[in-house]
Parts: structure tokens; sequence; C-alpha cells
């Protein structure tokens, strides 16, 4: 192949991994010491990771900025949801139940006469908690999981590969109403344990195919070819060229962990009363829809707005990470 | 006194065609090296040319150990190497490297510079010590002809034959001393192909390396090669030194494939003599019987289906002393010039000669 | 003349900047002539042809300036409907990956065929019977049975046939072969060449041959158009520029290919990189790398001066080169 085409496609790239050749190249290509000696001075003359690069759009892109400037709103409130919300979302009094909107309580009162503010914030608690600790569980196990069988192959790729085709093949929320109906504890965990337990697969997928991506690059030979072990091939070749797909999915996946939580609190086997969950304010609240909309919307939206800002910022991840752009 | 460092006997790579999901069952193979015999003399470069699929660069994949033989042996310095693990072969991977092909992939796109080339140290940290690491990776940068400033810089910097450079210096680093370089500038630009050569050249002289050199174009094997083997399908077909092959190639194959390589000359062509293959190379699946290049050779009879021609010098030649008599595996070998006799050189003006890497 | 490019100008908006790709390329081919553009990665020959052919991606591609006659009209003028008329009916493009440029899914019948249903208004029928035909012209082996065979079902250079008859299926006044044998083994280059060249000699028809490889070019073409950072520094007929070039690019070009029939002991090289499209040098763009560069080089850009009436060369020092 003696011969890249010029492609466009690259070019708006810029710096990318694969196709720096024509254009992409920044005066760095002319440090080529030729007599004139090396002319790279300008800007472009730092030393520049994907990583850095990578940052580097996603500082410029809008859709990331709002989707962590909210995300990170909400982190600070599930940590210290008292900044904004004074009260307990446990308070309540029936004889303010379905009143509108009145100082104290910004979106009125729900059918029990529940602070409909109070129990948004302290909702999104759960909201995160479950999120980020159904994400991380299962983006270890999937990635550890699906990175070793990517990488040895043979006999347990083949066993990990119909596990999780089983896995792929149960209804999630038939799946939760199952599992967790039989679970008498009313926390988190059991929600979380079981996102894990079906989220894993797709996970392990994706992990799976990108070390076996990874896997194939001559720079893995190289290694090899030097008599590198095997944790060093997998730790500092191909766990780092193999994450970003992984990073991305499980951006995504943390939106849906969310909504599925309130899914299946909404359905009576997440969480249930007197835990505060959005889920279990829908659900509550959706009989008054008619008399008290605003039971109903508040949480709804605030589900709905964290999901989204879950979902594009995978997206800005993406983008910034793709490396068919690069 | 020639001292042999790499012999190659009777190597054979198949990668078995399986069928079935979990319990899988073999129905086939490919056959990509079905036999190869060579060696390898100190300090010099064997080439090894040959069209896609022939099995060459699996061939350089046994000798650096990613590939295992599937039969034959390897031995360096007289020693099988085949069978090693463990220390026993991380010592001797110190001694073999290897340059790829593909100046994009070779490289990980996550380390810097200098963090690629200083990777042998820390996998044999014995070859240098800790302090001397970073002076020492300057030092290849330097001898490959980039600047030592940009160790901190990473590969998409960098241009192809740029990045070929760094992948020539990562070879370097263990100072071995033999480099197994699989189709080393086929990715690059004419302009800086010429470049890259010359680098290798000069680093040949420097660091007395032996070179086992693949690659598909015959021009630039005959340019940087002393001793030349062709192959096609899994076999080497004839080898000799360099004006053996290209002056008096004997075996059908070798003398298609030199008349079919473009010159760049319209009028150098007008005198030549084209012999223009049929058909495709067959499946290494199913490699036809007797002599592998009978589907394709205008000379085929009955004999070539039936007999296995044997790599040796061809009877007609055994007692004629003449470049004509080296090895060449064909049962109706006969001399025939494809390319026209070398003209004086001295055309190259002088005002051009200031260039080189 | 069939095709006439005025003056073509194009650029690629990117992330980092604005990286002029072709800078005033002008060309001519005429009807069953072979021109052979000359280039390395990055010298724009393909962004020219696709522009040509009006298949480049605008953006982040922009034509600038410039015109592209085709028999006589403005190609840059016409809407977009009638440019997709003209192409693959007038003009064709052959590509370097024939893998790639075939759709799998569909047989390879059906995409001869497509084209004389889509542009003929052929029955199926008729058009699988054209495609047959087709095969056979390109020495496909066994075209009837073939026919019905997919793409990945035929070798790298059967594959290229395909693509070749594709091309000529409507026969155009004029192809372009964007490296149509770089993918392809040598003994398998020969013949596919062989078959191009013969073909378009049987046609009448231009040809526009886009390759790095100055060796395949001594071939077939009549005349060579070598292009540098998006400019073409070398214009002339084949046999001059062999023998002796005018631009030291060109020079250069030659002297670093290996020879077959010369052992050498060290390779002629240019010395540094081609430019960074987006910095092109002031005045001459290859003067960075020239080793004849005089200070006027480094100031003015040097036009494509008239070496005789076949010849072209944007060298200011031509004269000192072709005299070598």
């Amino acid at each position: 192949m003696p011969e890249q085409p010029f492609e466009p496609g690259r070019a708006i790239a810029g710096t990318g991994a694969g196709g720096a050749m024509d254009l992409a190249t920044t005066e760095a290509e002319t440090l080529e010491r030729s007599p004139g000696g090396p002319l790279g001075t300008g800007p472009a003359d730092r030393p520049r990771s994907l990583w850095s690069d990578a940052w580097r759009d996603l500082r410029r892109n809008p859709v990331f900025v709002v989707s962590a400037l909210v995300i990170l709103f909400l982190v600070v409130i599930s940590l210290w949801p008292s900044l904004i919300a004074s009260g307990s979302p446990l308070q309540c009094d029936l004889a303010k139940a379905q009143e509108g909107s009145q100082p104290g309580a910004p979106f009125g009162y729900d059918g029990q006469g529940c602070n409909v503010y109070t129990r948004t914030v302290y909702g999104a608690r759960t909201s995160v908690t479950v999120g980020v600790c159904a994400t991380l569980g299962v983006a270890l196990l999937g990635s550890v999981l699906g990175g070793l069988a990517g990488f040895f192959g043979g006999f347990w790729d083949s066993i990990l590969s119909r596990i999780t085709d089983v896995f792929f093949a149960i209804p999630v929320v038939l799946g939760g109403l199952v599992l967790l109906s039989v679970v008498t504890s009313n926390t988190v965990w059991p929600v979380i344990g079981f996102m894990v337990l079906l989220g894993w697969p797709q996970i392990s997928r994706i992990a799976r195919g990108s070390v076996i991506t990874a896997k194939q690059n001559d720079y893995v030979q190289a290694a090899r070819a030097l008599g590198a072990s095997h944790s060093r091939i997998l730790l500092r070749h191909i766990a780092p060229n193999a994450v970003a797909p992984v990073i991305v999915v499980a951006t995504i996946a943390l939106g849906t962990f969310i909504a599925l939580e309130a899914t299946l609190s909404y359905l009576g086997v997440g969480l249930k009363p007197p835990s505060v969950s959005w889920g279990i304010d829908i659900s509550a609240a959706s009989p008054y829809i008619r008399n008290a909309p605003h039971a109903l919307l508040w949480p709804s939206g605030a589900l709905a707005l964290t999901v989204l800002a879950f979902i594009m910022l995978g997206d800005a991840v993406r983008d910034a990470l793709d490396p068919k752009l690069r | 006194m020639v001292e042999a460092i790499i012999e190659v006997d009777g190597l054979v790579k198949h990668y078995p065609l399986t069928q079935g999901v979990l319990f899988k069952k073999q129905v086939g193979a490919v056959k990509a090296v079905d036999g190869v015999d060579f060696v390898l003399n100190k300090g010099e470069t064997l080439g090894i040319v040959g069209e896609s699929g022939c099995g060459k660069s699996t061939v350089a994949r046994m000798l650096v150990h990613l590939e295992r033989p599937t039969a034959g042996l390897i031995k360096y310095k007289g020693e099988d190497i085949t069978g090693l693990s463990g220390r026993a072969l991380k010592a001797v991977r110190r001694n073999i490297q290897m340059v790829f092909q593909d100046p994009y992939t070779s490289l990980n796109p996550r380390m810097t510079v200098g963090d690629i080339i200083g990777e042998p140290y820390e996998i044999h940290p014995e070859a240098a010590p800790r302090g001397d690491r970073r002076r020492r990776v300057q030092d290849l940068l330097d001898v490959v002809g980039l600047n030592p400033e940009y160790v901190n810089r990473y590969p998409h910097q960098f241009s192809g034959g740029q990045r070929q450079r760094i992948g020539i210096a990562r070879g370097l680093a263990l100072r071995p001393e033999v480099i197994v370089a699989d189709e080393p500038v086929s990715a690059l630009d004419v302009s800086v192909q010429a470049q890259v050569i010359n680098l290798l050249a000069r680093l040949q002289k420097d660091f007395d390396l032996s070179y086992v050199f693949i690659a598909h174009d015959l021009s630039i094997v005959r340019h940087i090669s002393d001793r030349v083997g062709v192959m096609y399908l899994g076999r080497i077909v004839e080898t000799g030194r360099d004006e053996e092959i290209y002056d008096h190639p004997t075996h059908p194959y070798t003398q298609a494939l030199l008349s079919a390589v473009p010159v760049p000359d319209p009028e150098a062509r007008e005198h030549r003599e084209r012999i223009i293959l049929s058909g495709d190379v067959p499946s290494p699946t199913n490699v036809p019987s007797g002599c592998r290049f009978r589907t394709r050779c205008w000379k085929a009879r009955e004999r070539c289906a039936l007999e296995v021609p044997l790599l040796a010098v061809p009877a007609v030649f055994r007692h004629v002393p003449g470049p004509a008599a080296h090895d060449s595996a064909c049962h109706f070998a006969e001399e025939t010039r494809v390319v026209p006799p070398e003209e004086p050189a001295g055309e190259a003006p002088d005002d051009l000669d200031e260039g080189g890497a | 003349m069939l095709l006439e490019v005025r003056d073509l100008h194009v650029e690629f908006v990117t992330r980092d900047g604005v990286a002029k790709a072709v800078n005033g390329v002008s060309y001519a081919v005429g009807e069953g002539e072979t021109l052979a553009v000359l280039g390395e990665s990055g010298s724009g020959k393909s962004v020219t042809a696709q522009a040509v052919m009006g298949i480049l991606d605008t953006p982040p591609g922009r034509i600038g300036a410039g015109e592209i006659l085709f028999q006589g009209r403005d190609l840059l003028k016409l809407k977009e409907e009638e440019r997709r008329r003209i192409r693959g009916a007038r003009m064709a493009m052959i590509f370097q990956d024939a893998l790639s440029a075939l759709n799998p899914v569909l047989s390879v019948g059906d995409q001869l065929g497509e084209m004389f249903v889509v542009h003929r208004g052929m029955s199926k029928k008729d058009a699988r019977a054209r495609a047959v035909e087709l095969m056979d012209r390109v020495r496909i082996p066994g075209a009837a049975q073939r026919v019905r065979d997919y793409p990945h079902q035929f070798s790298g250079g059967m594959r290229q046939r395909i693509m070749i008859a594709m091309a000529l299926a409507l026969e155009p006044a004029l192809v372009i072969a964007d490296e149509p044998t770089t993918a392809l083994d040598v003994t398998v280059q020969a013949q596919v060449m062989d078959l191009l060249a013969e073909l378009q000699r049987e046609f009448h028809m231009g040809l526009i041959l886009i390759t790095h490889d100055l060796g395949v070019v001594a071939d077939v073409a009549d005349r060579i158009a070598v292009m540098y950072a998006g400019r073409i520094v070398e214009s002339a007929p084949v046999h001059d520029i062999y023998k002796a070039p005018a631009h030291p690019y060109t020079r250069g070009l030659l002297d670093s290919i290996p020879r077959l029939d010369q052992k050498g002991q060290e390779l002629y090289a240019i010395k540094g990189l081609p430019p960074n499209l987006m910095n092109i040098p002031p005045g001459c763009a290859f003067n960075p790398r020239c080793p004849m560069a005089q200070d006027v080089c480094r100031t003015d850009e040097p036009p494509l001066y008239e070496v005789d009436r076949h010849r072209g060369s944007a060298c200011h020092f031509w004269r000192d080169c072709v005299n070598g």
C-alpha cells in the first residue's frame, strides 16, 4: 500500500492517530532534520497525546459543556442536598396535599402533602448513586472479563460469548420484576447488584471487541517480539487503546441505569417508600395526574434531564474519542 | 569466512481451518509456509521476495517468535531456538528484532516516542542501567536521523517516513545482531523510501547487522540484498546470490516476476521481453500437486504435476560452473535473461548528489 | 480537447486550519490520449480527479476557483442533476481498492447490469446479457457462470477487471483511473495494465492515469504531469521526462527509484519531507528540498515555463535541470 490516498475525512480530524500524513501533520512535519535544521517552533510544537487532543475537542463542544454542567450540579446536590433544599423529604403534611407552588415549596405538594421540591432534590442522590455504582460495577466486571476473553481467546472466550448471549436474551424489566420481588432489603444495593448482573455482558462484548481490534495492531506484535509479558502488553499497549469505546458505552449506560432504577421503583420492585426516588414519586403522583400534574412533572422532568445529560455526554465523548475521525 | 547466524530448516506453518462454535473440528489447513530452508550469514542481507500470500511475512513472524512453526527448525548460532520459552526465549529475542511494514499501526499511539524506543530497556532491564536510558533513547533518535529533542512527542505528530525511523530505532535499542524487516518501505512514498533504504544500509555497516529483508518489490530487494530467495505459495522456488537471481534466473516464476516489474524508462522497455502470467495464485488451502507453479507456468508438462521439484542446482547446470548454477526448484530450468544488462552508470548529475538521509 | 482543467484550486477546511490541496492546476486530455498524473501522497493528484468527477466531499472540500471544461462545457457551472448524467455515462472512474468500491451484497452481474438499467433504461434480462458480454471483454474466465458471484469471490486482479468493465460499460469518453494497479501483485499488475491500455485504444477514450509509480507510467502514458504540493511542476511527453527531466523534483524521483538492472551503492534520496499543505513554503514549494534552490526560489513562485512546444516546467532553473 504505497499510497495513502488523500482523505478529506481524515483531514477534518486534524491530528489523528491513523491519517496524520498529509494535512493533519502540523509543523512537526518539518522536524525532519534537513540541513535547514528543525523548524517546528510554533504552538503545535508541544507534545500532544490523543487524550489531550480529545480533551481539547471536548472543551470546545457546547453539548459537552452543557451536559457536564448539569451532571456536576446533580453530583453536588446529591452529595449535599441541604445546600438548596431545607427540611426533610419525609416530612409530609396531608393537609397540604396537592397544593400548588408557594413560598417554601416552589414545586408544590404531592398527594401525600410532601414537598415536591425537597423530594426531587433528595431523589437525585438515589439516582446518582445507583447510576454511578452500577456503571462502575458493570464497567469493571465487563471490561475485565471481556478484555481477558478477547486477549486470550480460545475456549474461555467461547464460553463467555455464549454466557453473554444468554444474558442478552433476558428481558431487563421482566428480570427485575422476578428477581427483585424476592428481595426484602429496602436499599439501593439489590438494585445495583441486579443492574451489574444484567449489564456486564454489554460492556464485556464491547471490551472484547475493542481488545481484539487493538491486539491486532503491529505495536502489540512489536512488544511481543521484544519479549514483553502478557500483563505488560495488556496494561500498557492494549488497555489504553481499547478503553475508549468502553468509556463511551458506560457513560451512556449510566443514563439508562438511572432510568431503569426509576422504572423498577415505579413498578414497586426497586426502592420502596420511605426511600426517596424519582421513580417512587412518579409512581405516587400518577393517580393524581389530573388534580396535581406538578407532582408528576417535576420528578419526571428531573429524570429526563438527567438521563439526557448522560446520553449527551456519552455522545460528546464518543465524538472526541472516535478513532474513525482521527 | 562466512559464519551462519540463522539457519532455517524445513520450516512449516499451517493454520488449521476449523468448523463449529464451541467444539471445533479441523476441516483443512492454510499452508502458509510449507517447507522453507535458508541460511543467513553474519553481516549479510538476505532478501525474500514474493507476491502477497506467498508466506514471506509468516516466515518473518516465525523468525521473531511471533508465530510458532508447525514443523521445522530455526537455529540461531547453531542452537535450535524453535521451542524456547521463558527466560531463554527472552535472551534470544534481544538478538533478533523486527521492523514492521505499517508505520501507522506499529507504534502505540498512546505512548510518547521516548517511551516507545525506551520500552525495550524496560522489558530487558539488564540491557541498560535506568539512569542511562533517556540518553540512549536520544542517541537512537539521533542515529536514525530524528531530532533527539522530540522524545516527548506522540507518533501521530510524525509523518510515515519518520514513524518508520522510530520503529527502526526501537528495533535497534537492544543492539540485536539480526533484524527482520517485513516490507519496511512499502507503505512509504517514493522520495521517502530511498531515505529509509539508505538508513538501513548505513545502520547495517555501523552496527554490524544481519538483515532478513522481506519485500514484494524486486528492485528494492536487489538494491539492498546480497542473496535473494524467491517465494511462491509457501516455498522458496529459487535462491542465489543477487546477480545469479537477477541476471541469470532459471526458474520460470522468477523470470516472470522480473519481467513484470515496471521499469521507469520507456526506451529500456522496448528491448525487454515481457512474460505475462495468466491467472492468479492458487489458494494456499488447496495447493496444486507436484510443482506449485505449474498452474500458471507456460512450460508445465505432465512431470510437473507428478513430481515435486527439489530446491537444488538443476541437473543441466550441475557440471557447468557459472552464475546459472544455483538452486532452482524447476524440472525444466533454463537460463533466460529478463533484465537488460546494466548500463554504464555515470549519468547521475553531480549537483544532485548531496541528498540522502 | 476532451477535458481541460484550468487553474483549479481546491482547499479543505480542517480543525487546524485551511489545507490547500490543489493550487492552480491546469491540464488537458485529448480523445484517445493517456495523461499520467504523477505525485506522492498529498500532492493533490487524487483531489484534482475527484473535482473533475464531481465526487469531492464538500464540505470539508471547497473548490476555490478554476474551470473544468469537458467537451467544451464547464462542469463547475452545471447543475448537480446534469453532472450526474455525465458521470458514469460519459466519464467514469476506476478506483484503487476494488473490494471497497464494489457493493459486497450485490452480485457483480447486478452491479454491471445496473449501469444499463439506470442510464440506458434496459430490461433486467438484457442488462444481465450485457454484463456477461462485458465480463468476457475484460477476460474474466467463465463469465456466464461467474456473473452471479459476489465481489469477495473474485481475486484482486479479477475484481479490478470488474471495476474496469463497470467503468467502460457505457463507453465513456473519459476514464479516470486512480492508482488502478497499486493494490495488486506485480504479475497481476502487468495483466491489468495491459488490458486497460488495450481497451483504451479500442474505445478511443481519454484516460487519466493517477499514480505514484514512475514505472507503471512509462509503459502506457502519452504525457505526464508531475504534481507537487497541489501544483503541476512539470508536464511533458513521456519520453522527454525520462530522458531529461526539466524539474529537480522529477529528477529526484527518477533517481531515487531502485532499479532492477542496477545495484547501486547508495540510493539518491530527496532530502526532507513533502510540505504541510496548511503551511506551504513561500516561493517554489519544493525549495526547502531542492538541491538547486537559490534565493529567488524562496521568494518568487515559478510559473510553468515553456521548455518547448510540448513541455512545461515550473522551475526557475529548468535550463540547468534539462542540461543536467
